[in-house]
């Protein structure tokens, strides 16, 4: 949790933050930079295979659906 | 500490939609270990429709097939079955190896983004699977809130509830109240909460961050009605029980993640996540994961993953404590 906060804080306070402008964002619309992946219902399928295997879950949204699989 | 360390992997056949708005996406999603472990195939079906530019609907609905074997102990006396348990058994019958299983699950979920007109966005879920002894029902809420004008960064705050219903099959030494002679099922419940708080910044025009902290809070029924323990071992006259696992029926979890997404090249972009996860049943872990994506052409993207993981026991199975003890839990 510590390691978190140091590098969110390094992240935010080092000046490599560049505001970038909505005509600069074609890179980041593409759909292989998309969070959790260029298709949601095979990351909700890995969740629950991860999920059965590990002790731990959370922290790719809140929505997902229950499992019997633990 | 004992460490387990696994990196599993995972082989998905993906019917890739395309870029459009609205699209239905067929999928056939599979799953295998080796040792014939675990076994899943899952045909899924995807539909995303949006309504002008401020609402989007998506709807899925999927089919997993399982099977494979767990590992329990059991009376070999009696047959490698989950069920095998029984009091003043004879420990040299008693083995612990895998058992086999098979399931069925259906899930839908279905969720509606509505943009208003600072493009903030907020997200309603629904999500419901049933299983043969397994039924859940989660809704779900995400509002997602842009902190600049650049929409560069944003903040979001998610909360769920999800309610399980687990059937569990009554025979000796399991969780029933009911006369366990007679066969029958016993439906338990469990609840579960969970909220996450993140923070996303896009860093540069190819890479962004992300950053969560959630909590997970559960209570009622949490323990596996397949798992079997050992008891009342006694090495001078070779007996012991075999009863059901029983684990406590609270979980508070807290965790933080770390994304980091960059575009390395017009083609190709990595995704690395780090995870943190705690808990006061004392699992503590670690989980990186990575991703390379490679956009060969419109049509094909290509991806390749690497997760690694490392976690921490649970109290009640610490180290020092086997399984030829009386704990009150595992």
């Amino acid at each position: 949790m510590k390691s978190l906060l140091i590098l969110s804080t390094l992240l935010l306070f080092t000046g490599c933050i560049k505001d970038v402008k909505p005509w600069e964002k074609d890179m980041l619309a593409k759909e292989t930079m998309k969070d959790g992946g260029i298709n949601s219902l095979s990351k909700k399928f890995e969740e629950h295979m991860y999920f059965s295997k590990e002790a731990s879950k959370g922290g790719n949204g809140v929505a997902g659906g229950g499992c019997g699989c633990n | 500490m004992q460490l387990k360390l696994s990196i599993a992997t995972a082989v998905l056949l993906i019917g890739v939609s395309s870029q459009a708005e609205d699209y239905v996406s067929f999928q056939y999603l599979q799953y295998n270990e080796n040792d014939n472990r675990t076994t899943v195939s899952a045909p899924s079906i995807m539909i995303n429709k949006d309504f002008g530019v401020d609402y989007t609907l998506n709807a899925s609905f999927v089919g997993d097939a399982v099977s494979g074997a767990s590992p329990t102990y059991y009376d070999t006396a009696s047959g490698a079955s989950a069920f095998s348990r029984g009091t003043n058994l004879r420990a040299s019958d008693v083995k612990y190896a895998n058992v086999e299983y098979e399931d069925t699950r259906l899930a839908a979920s279905l969720s509606l983004t509505s943009r208003f007109a600072n493009r903030d966005e907020l997200t309603i879920g629904l999500n419901r699977s049933s299983e043969s002894d397994f039924y859940s029902s989660e809704v779900s809420a995400e509002y997602m809130h842009w902190l600049d004008d650049s929409k560069n960064q944003s903040i979001s705050l998610g909360l769920s509830y999800q309610y399980n219903e687990i059937l569990v099959t009554c025979v000796e030494n399991s969780s029933c109240s009911v006369d366990v002679a007679s066969g029958a099922s016993q439906k338990m419940d469990a609840n579960l909460i969970n909220a996450q708080l993140s923070f996303s910044q896009n860093i540069d025009s190819r890479s962004y961050a992300k950053f969560a902290l959630y909590t997970i809070l559960e209570d009622g029924y949490l323990t596996n009605p397949y798992m079997n323990v050992v008891r009342n071992y006694n090495e001078i006259l070779d007996t012991a029980d075999i009863v059901a696992e029983n684990r406590p029926d609270s979980k508070t979890a807290f965790g933080g993640s770390v994304k980091y997404a960059n575009a390395l090249t017009d083609t190709i972009s990595l995704q690395l996540a780090y995870r943190y996860y705690s808990d006061d049943w004392g699992i503590s872990s670690n989980t990186l994961d990575s991703d390379v994506y490679f956009q060969y052409n419109e049509d094909w993207i290509f991806k390749l993953g690497l997760r690694g993981y490392v976690q921490s026991e649970a109290d009640f199975y610490s180290a020092d404590k086997d399984y030829f003890t009386n704990e009150t839990y595992a």
